[in-house]
């Protein structure tokens, strides 16, 4: 995220213009992000090797060496790619039904007064629920397959996907329909070019926002019930008091977590291009 | 546009259609379980959870605590793991934002820490608290220091240029910048913060119950399962559900309070 | 005011009054009794002070409001909705953010249902006579402000609409820019002559580029004040004697209206 004031640019142009000088190297940024991250995983082999928190922290070498080890081996059938996608799978299942059913609804809510009016007062009920609330009544009425988790994830990524196209059409300047008008189209006409394309980035803030809360059910719902994924592989490290694996799971998920909001960016900005500079964030 | 055309009166079905479809929908789902149409050990009809709403008020059987107690347990671990997320994240932030040093310390960890989600901190929190109050709170504190130093940071980084520019040239120093312009123009995002921090919070909150508790509403929630009393769990969810919109309202209401005087 | 009777009048208003309801039961009274003519392919200027109505008024000319008192007549037919054959430009660009300046301009005869292939010849018309050519895969976000309101003055242009109405289009943009616009204007309206209602708070800019000024007054509800005949030769310099002379003598006469 860079978000650097311009005055803050200003400032650095005029140092990187100074001839070399140990301070203005121990000012750098990128030279300070070095060292905090060698002083990071330092420490953090220090306090591993020295077991301040007793057995429960894992070196840094320690982790990766069993990351290594479960590219290898199998544990319940799958290697550590195996449970990677089975988390993914499931995310991108659940996040593919909500987006497909709560994107429109939004749209057609924002659009449709009675619509509003019927379905609002609901979903407003089921807005303040955590997602994760939701598990236990998954399990009840799924069992612990496939479906629980993917009805969890749906739940979670259903609230953000519906409001943010339902914000991002009443957020629309009304001029803009005025254009609309005077150049002689109608209600149909306003809607297709310019409350849908106008809703594009909102819809695609709220997949986002999807996402990372995507990522933190289907964890939970791994952690509480499941044979495979991710979350699957930090409770095994949990049961088996192998912090390495613990750690290392946790990494992963990082990774992954990280690469598809990658894919979802790159996405947006493939399919809308003008708006790289509306936001300027 | 400087004058507004404000429409007439909202219709009266536009008024009476909310009323309507919430009596609907509390309807069908008392009539389908009533009827057996969802069998009764899947879902609780409204009655019932009222009824158990009743009883948990005063008896802590089957699981432990009467509901206040549940409710209250969850209320401390959210409140004290947001007020520390607040301490630490909305100061990082804020520095981070303005100071090239703090930023170059800490943006490596915090990349590193942010995309994992809280709930994955919960076998480490095991490990090293146990199950007590304070695991809890250090996965509440995880889940709310993210947006609050995203936001202080981002909130600083929206600081008009000119306004810095503008006291450099009257000689201020780094310092004097960063508390009499960068905080206060970094302050609404930072409101921001405060509430994104506190539904996120209470979002992991029930996530570490659920896993790792014996007492407060997540664990309410998780032994009505393992009883196979829908209706205690359709309760803890109504229960957490209130809890989550009270303190939306309350946070909304502080916030305007205190916006009030910025937005003028 | 003297009138020619050979003149046929384009838009006519009669004793027009607006009244806005604000929140609550506030009633804001906009406009009283405004009556004007527009010529046919005349360049009409609407010269008022901010927060005269004056945007108001085109508006309902517009027909995107209606006037609580009076009509509005287009060629003698009520004005009852916006259409086609008034082509609007906004303060504010109001340009369409996720399409090109191609199509931008190609909306309003796309949305007439003509072919495409000649909704792309039409647009490419009057990008090339408001002097965007070489833009036309442009965002507007890679426009400067200057050249975004000559997207929204071709757009308008390309629905080949009767009247132009333009509600201080040039409002913001700077001074330098803002002068160049103005000459362009005059030539995209020279090239292509249309009944022109051009609204601005702008003097200097209604000298230049209108056939007759229309002053409103400052206070709300606005009312129209007197109305000018600038018959000096075009193009106009800011600083010919007859310029300076009209100039001095409306805002003497505003200066007593206002």
């Amino acid at each position: 995220m860079d978000t650097q004031s311009v005055a803050n640019e200003v400032i650095k142009s005029t140092r990187e213009k100074q001839a070399f000088s140990i301070i203005a190297l121990i000012r750098n940024e990128y030279f300070l992000y070095l060292v905090s991250s060698a002083a990071f995983v330092l420490l953090w082999h220090w306090v591993a090797k020295e077991q301040i928190l007793g057995k429960s922290l894992a070196t840094p070498y320690d982790v990766v060496k069993e990351l290594g080890r479960l590219m290898t081996i199998k544990l319940a059938g799958k290697n550590l790619f195996g449970h990677a996608w089975a988390s993914t799978q499931r995310i991108l299942i659940g996040f593919s039904l909500a987006a497909v059913v709560a994107i429109p609804l939004g749209l057609f809510m924002a659009l449709n007064r009675t619509v509003n009016a019927i379905v609002k007062p609901v979903f407003d009920l089921f807005k303040p629920m955590p997602p994760i609330a939701w598990i236990s009544i998954a399990i009840l009425w799924f069992g612990i397959g496939e479906p629980s988790k993917v009805f969890i994830i749906v739940i979670g990524t259903f609230v953000p996907c519906l409001l943010n196209s339902y914000n991002g059409i009443r957020l629309i300047e009304p001029e803009l329909y005025d254009v609309i008008r005077s150049l002689g189209g109608n209600r149909r006409h306003e809607i297709l070019q310019v409350s849908f394309p106008a809703a594009f980035p909102a819809i695609f803030a709220g997949l986002q926002i999807s996402l990372s809360i995507a990522w933190t059910c289907v964890l939970a719902a791994e952690l509480v019930s499941a044979r495979s994924g991710l979350g699957w592989i930090i409770v095994q490290g949990m049961k088996l008091t192998k912090p390495e694996l613990v750690i290392g799971g946790m990494l992963i998920i990082a990774l992954v977590a990280w690469l598809t909001t990658l894919l979802v960016s790159g996405l947006e900005r493939v399919l809308c291009p003008w708006k790289r500079h509306i936001e300027g964030l | 546009m400087a004058y507004e055309e404000v429409k007439v009166q909202t219709p009266l079905y536009l008024k009476i259609l909310p009323v309507l479809s919430i009596c609907a929908f509390f309807g069908s789902w008392e009539f389908i379980v009533k009827t057996g149409i969802v069998p009764s050990t899947m879902l609780a009809a409204p009655s019932e959870v009222i009824k158990l709403f009743i009883v948990k008020l005063t008896d802590p059987n089957p699981d432990g605590a009467v509901l206040s107690q549940h409710a209250w347990i969850s209320l401390k671990e959210a409140g004290i793991g947001y007020l520390l997320s607040l301490l630490v994240g909305l100061p990082l932030g804020l520095t981070m934002g303005w100071f090239t040093t703090v930023r170059g310390l800490f943006r490596p960890v915090f990349e590193l820490i942010r995309p994992i989600p809280p709930i994955a901190w919960i076998p480490l929190c095991i490990f090293w608290f146990g199950i007590g109050l304070w695991g809890k709170v250090f996965i509440i504190w995880i889940a709310g220091i993210v947006p609050c130093v995203i936001n202080a940071w981002v909130g600083v980084g929206m600081t008009n240029p000119t306004l810095i520019q503008m006291a450099r040239t009257y000689g201020a120093s780094d310092w004097q910048i960063f508390t009499k312009i960068c905080v206060p123009s970094a302050l609404p995002m930072v409101f921001g913060a405060l509430q994104i921090a506190l539904a996120y919070c209470w979002t992991n909150l029930v996530g570490a119950e659920l896993l790792a508790a014996d007492q407060g509403l997540g664990f309410l929630i998780s032994m009505g399962r393992r009883l196979a009393l829908p209706q205690m769990v359709v309760l803890g969810m109504v229960t957490v559900g209130i809890g989550g919109a009270v303190i939306g309202v309350l946070i909304d209401a502080v916030e305007k309070r205190l916006l009030a005087g910025i937005r003028r | 005011m003297e009138k020619q009777k050979n003149v046929h009048n384009k838009i006519v208003c009669t004793d027009i009054g607006k009244t806005f309801i604000q929140k609550g039961t506030q009633q804001v009274h906009v406009l009283e009794k405004i009556s004007l003519e527009v010529h046919d392919n005349e360049f009409l200027v609407i010269l008022g002070p901010g927060q005269c109505g004056k945007s108001t008024l085109l508006r309902i000319i517009a027909g995107l409001e209606t006037p609580t008192e009076g009509q509005a007549f287009l060629d003698g037919k009520l004005i009852t909705g916006p259409g086609p054959d008034r082509g609007l430009v906004f303060q504010s660009y109001m340009l369409f953010a996720w399409r090109t300046v191609m199509g931008n301009v190609e909306m309003g005869p796309k949305l007439n249902g003509l072919p495409k292939k000649e909704c792309r010849e039409i647009a490419k018309h009057y990008i090339d006579l408001v002097g965007l050519q070489g833009f036309e895969k442009h965002y507007p976000h890679q426009l400067s402000g200057g050249m975004k309101q000559r997207v929204g003055i071709a757009r308008a242009y390309a629905n080949k609409p009767q009247v132009m109405l333009l509600d201080e289009p040039f409002g913001q943009l700077d001074a330098q820019t803002r002068l160049f616009m103005e000459k362009e204007t005059e030539r995209i309206w020279q090239t292509e002559k249309r009944t022109v209602v051009f609204v601005t708070n702008n003097i200097d800019e209604a000298l230049i580029l209108g056939d007759r000024i229309a002053t409103m007054t400052g206070k709300l509800p606005g009312k129209m004040g007197p109305v000018y005949k600038v018959d000096f030769e075009r193009p106009r310099e800011p600083t010919d004697m007859e310029f300076l002379k009209l100039r001095h003598q409306i805002t003497e006469a505003s200066e007593l209206v206002l």
